[in-house]
């Protein structure tokens, strides 16, 4: 290939960014793609949820949503990079409560989530179940617990990362049944569920998408349902509500920073109310196997601050602060 | 079973299934060509695309992303000395030596051949072997992860070359470097100094691009002398195809990487760039003139490539049998599959055994077909080193920068990678070796963190749990002393021969 032949492709290419972003003036919100930070690795759940409703809202929007990732410490430097980022409402962040609303209280960081965000959206949320290998002798969560009380340290709970989403609602289950469990760190959910099929440690907390087919191959018994809910998959196992323990959800939130304009934000709301109309976006859903339960920012807002609240006494048990 | 096998190979025998690998093919190879651009943000990007598309055209599209891309980067390792991933850092011992001595076709020929090897003899495996894989998957636990690395920690390190300590002094440097940042059981953070940015610990990708590229870049710079190729273009010697006998003379090499990287593929944890790494080292020690490794040496490129990619196959194992995908690129076929209605876990293979069968032939044919484009598309990337080095030098000392960058689009990065790079520099003029504080700072978290689940499963009686709850590991374990035994013993022999051999004439020098 000579010189000039890769100028001219460069040239061709340089006129081509031109026409394409020419074509982005519009009159009001968004005048621009959206970017939107995932604080997690790619192929994670928020990633997969993330591809089905980015490739959707644009028709909504009338502009494309990028995704970012920026995964590290824990979801920390995703949403250090949200917060720092221009409240200009072209900075968005997809990320769950326990990286919202959990992490700050465990340690000093740089940034104040409730302070900083506000909710755009709800996606959906996921609901862990609580279970152990079928050659375990226990029948119900009641029997493991009381297992557990009686034998301190010896009950052994894998969990996918300390404070995450498997770990909280676990300790939070723990701690209010007062039983003194080994915690075994594994990295993911993926790594944990393999686990106890392997026997290794005697019970995790996974999700339904990964849970209910080792179920269904007779391979686990499954305990309970974290929250308030039981699953209609699942009729017969109980929630967490029911055997008197707490909370328990994933929550997959869209959150603006709180100095956006507030008309801005309204617009990012009635597009996503648009999207669960849509009939692909369903069906994809569908696919992936998540659920469509939403909640709109003011009503998660609400649920934000109970959540928070909650967090601030497990912790406080817990670590002691 | 073979009537599903039978029943899956007429499946993908499609045209569209073709059309689309190879497109997957050409894009994974570009991205993966391209520093700092990951395969894993490749198959994101293009996942969408794939639920749109028949199960049998869509699923096989990803996987030749994912298998162009593997290549794509052992392209910038070879050629410019950027290494893409963490697979392709053992590509880079040899590579760019390989290209300075105007054999950049002939190493980029062998790492196609050596990765087409690798992945079709890893995939035959899986294919037939998937039922006793997935066995030795599930009996792979922290105990036995730990057990692993410590052995292939213990082969790497016994074959690095130069002085001793020098290399232990690197590979304490690289250990304490892969330290900083949080914890990985308890979340607590060490060594950032209050700097949130490092919290995350350091990023790879932007330390890898820094002691590799670096260096050579200044040193080019340096040196005023051409470093890359001759400044007048000799195409002739730049385009030198492999010889079918220097094909040969790898042959023995590739087979035993593959081996290799099939086996540590079986172990989910593991990991392609330990693969290299082990494969590189076996290579180096089983051969009769190991000092010609990491002067330029073809089957330096072919053991680190080979291995790499025979990991592949294997690792979807557990994808298949139990749902749980061993890292991020199997995390993203889960996606795709899951959108499909083919949900991966225990009862795949009797609900859907024609179409996984069908996808498994579908990567033995994406292999043939990645052969093909390969073929055609190395004279070309070849012909990239014979752009004048005016031009060239500050063309890759963007892609390094532009890379680090747009890895998680950062700016810290950029300070990593200029750290990095400082430091790179400073140990070539020290005649320091950084491979081994690579290999440490990639092994040493894994070796951490499964020996920290290890303690925490033994629960206060480690030795008990080991060797009286985990036969497995113990054997593991038992092969150590083994090994470094035997190593021990043949580099006594190694010594005494050349003593013998140069006494006559040199009276007793070594």
């Amino acid at each position: 290939m000579s010189r000039k032949t890769i100028f001219r492709f460069l040239l061709v290419g340089l006129i081509l960014v031109f026409v394409i972003s020419g074509t982005a003036v519009a009159a009001k919100y968004p005048k621009k793609p959206i970017t939107m930070i995932i604080p997690f690795g790619a192929g994670g759940s928020h990633d997969l949820n993330a591809r089905v409703f980015t490739s959707i809202i644009p028709q909504y929007l009338g502009q494309a949503v990028v995704v970012k990732l920026m995964p590290g410490a824990g979801g920390q430097t995703g949403t250090a990079a949200a917060v720092r980022a221009k409240p200009d409402g072209y900075t968005l962040i997809f990320t769950h409560n326990y990286v919202d609303q959990l992490q700050p209280l465990i340690e000093e960081l740089p940034y104040d989530t409730m302070k900083a965000l506000v909710t755009v959206w709800r996606l959906n949320y996921a609901p862990p179940i609580v279970f152990v290998r079928v050659d375990r002798p226990w029948k119900t969560l009641e029997e493991m617990l009381d297992y557990g009380r009686k034998n301190p340290g010896k009950l052994q709970f894998a969990h996918s990362g300390k404070w995450g989403a498997t770990f909280t609602p676990g300790a939070m289950m723990l701690s209010k049944a007062g039983v003194n469990a080994q915690f075994i760190p594994y990295k993911g959910g993926g790594p944990a569920v393999a686990a106890i099929l392997a026997g290794d440690a005697d019970f995790h907390l996974g999700f339904p998408s990964v849970v209910l087919p080792h179920a269904k191959a007779g391979k686990v018994r499954l305990l309970a349902v974290a929250g308030d809910k039981r699953l209609k998959e699942i009729p017969d196992i109980r929630s967490f509500k029911e055997l008197g323990f707490e909370g328990g959800n994933m929550d997959r939130i869209i959150m603006a920073p709180r100095k956006m304009k507030e008309d801005n934000i309204k617009i990012l709301r009635d597009a996503f109310r648009k999207l669960y109309d849509d009939k692909t976006f369903k069906n994809l859903m569908g696919k992936i196997g998540e659920n469509m339960l939403y909640m709109d920012g003011p009503d998660y807002e609400k649920l934000r601050a109970r959540q928070k609240e909650q967090y601030r006494e497990l912790v406080k048990k817990i670590t002691g602060k | 079973m073979w009537d599903s096998f039978l029943e899956g190979a007429q499946l993908c025998l499609r045209l569209d299934t073709f059309g689309m690998v190879s497109l997957g093919l050409i894009l994974g190879i570009l991205v993966g060509a391209l520093p700092g651009f990951t395969t894993v943000m490749a198959m994101a990007i293009l996942l969408p695309i794939s639920f749109f598309l028949h199960p049998l055209v869509g699923i096989p599209f990803l996987i030749g992303v994912y298998k162009g891309g593997i290549f794509g980067g052992s392209i910038s390792a070879i050629l410019v000395s950027i290494p893409g991933t963490g697979a392709a850092v053992a590509t880079t011992f040899d590579g760019p030596a390989l290209t300075k001595k105007g054999q950049g076709r002939k190493a980029l020929e062998i790492a196609l051949y050596s990765s087409v090897f690798g992945d079709f003899s890893s995939d035959i495996l899986t294919l037939f072997f998937i039922g006793p894989i997935a066995i030795i998957a599930l009996k792979v636990g922290p105990p036995e992860l730990a057990a692993i690395v410590l052995l292939s920690l213990i082969i790497i390190s016994t074959t690095s070359s130069g002085s001793a300590v020098k290399g232990l002094i690197m590979c304490f440097i690289g250990l304490l470097f892969s330290m900083v940042g949080q914890d990985p059981l308890g979340y607590m953070s060490r060594f950032t100094f209050g700097i949130f940015a490092v919290k995350a610990g350091i990023p790879l990708l932007p330390m890898l691009i820094g002691v590799f590229a670096i260096p050579e870049i200044l040193g080019a710079i340096e040196r005023e002398v051409p470093s890359f190729i001759s400044e007048k273009v000799d195409l002739s010697k730049a385009g030198e195809k492999l010889r079918y006998e220097e094909f040969r003379r790898c042959f023995r090499t590739i087979l035993r990487s593959t081996g290799i990287g099939a086996a540590l593929g079986a172990c989910p944890g593991v990991g392609q760039v330990v693969a290299a790494f082990v494969g590189y080292a076996s290579a180096k020690k089983a051969s009769k003139h190991p000092e010609t490794f990491g002067k330029g040496e073809l089957e330096g490129v072919a053991a680190a490539e080979a291995a790499n990619n025979a990991v592949n196959g294997p690792t979807l194992v557990p994808l298949l049998t139990l749902g749980i995908p061993g890292d991020n690129v199997t995390a993203i076929l889960l996606g795709a599959f899951i959108a499909q209605g083919l949900r991966p876990g225990p009862r795949l293979l009797t609900e859907h055994g024609p179409t996984v069968f069908a996808l498994l032939v579908a990567m033995l044919l994406a292999n043939i077909l990645f052969l093909i484009l390969g073929y055609v598309a190395v004279p070309i990337f070849a012909r990239i080193v014979t752009i004048r080095k005016s031009i060239l030098l500050p063309v890759i000392t963007i892609f390094a920068f532009a890379g680090s960058y747009v890895f998680r689009s950062d700016p810290f990065d950029l300070k990593v990678l200029v750290f990095f790079g400082a430091l790179g520099y400073a140990a070539r003029k020290l005649q320091f070796d950084v491979s081994p504080m690579v290999m440490a700072f990639i092994l040493g978290p894994i070796l951490e963190y499964s020996f920290g689940q290890t303690v925490n499963l033994a629960g206060g009686n480690l030795l008990h749990y080991i060797f009286i709850d985990r036969p497995f590991a113990t054997g593991i374990f038992m092969l150590i002393p083994v090994v470094s035994v035997l190593f021990a013993l043949r580099a006594v022999r190694k010594r005494r021969k050349a003593r013998s051999q140069n006494s006559p004439m040199k009276g007793g020098e070594g």
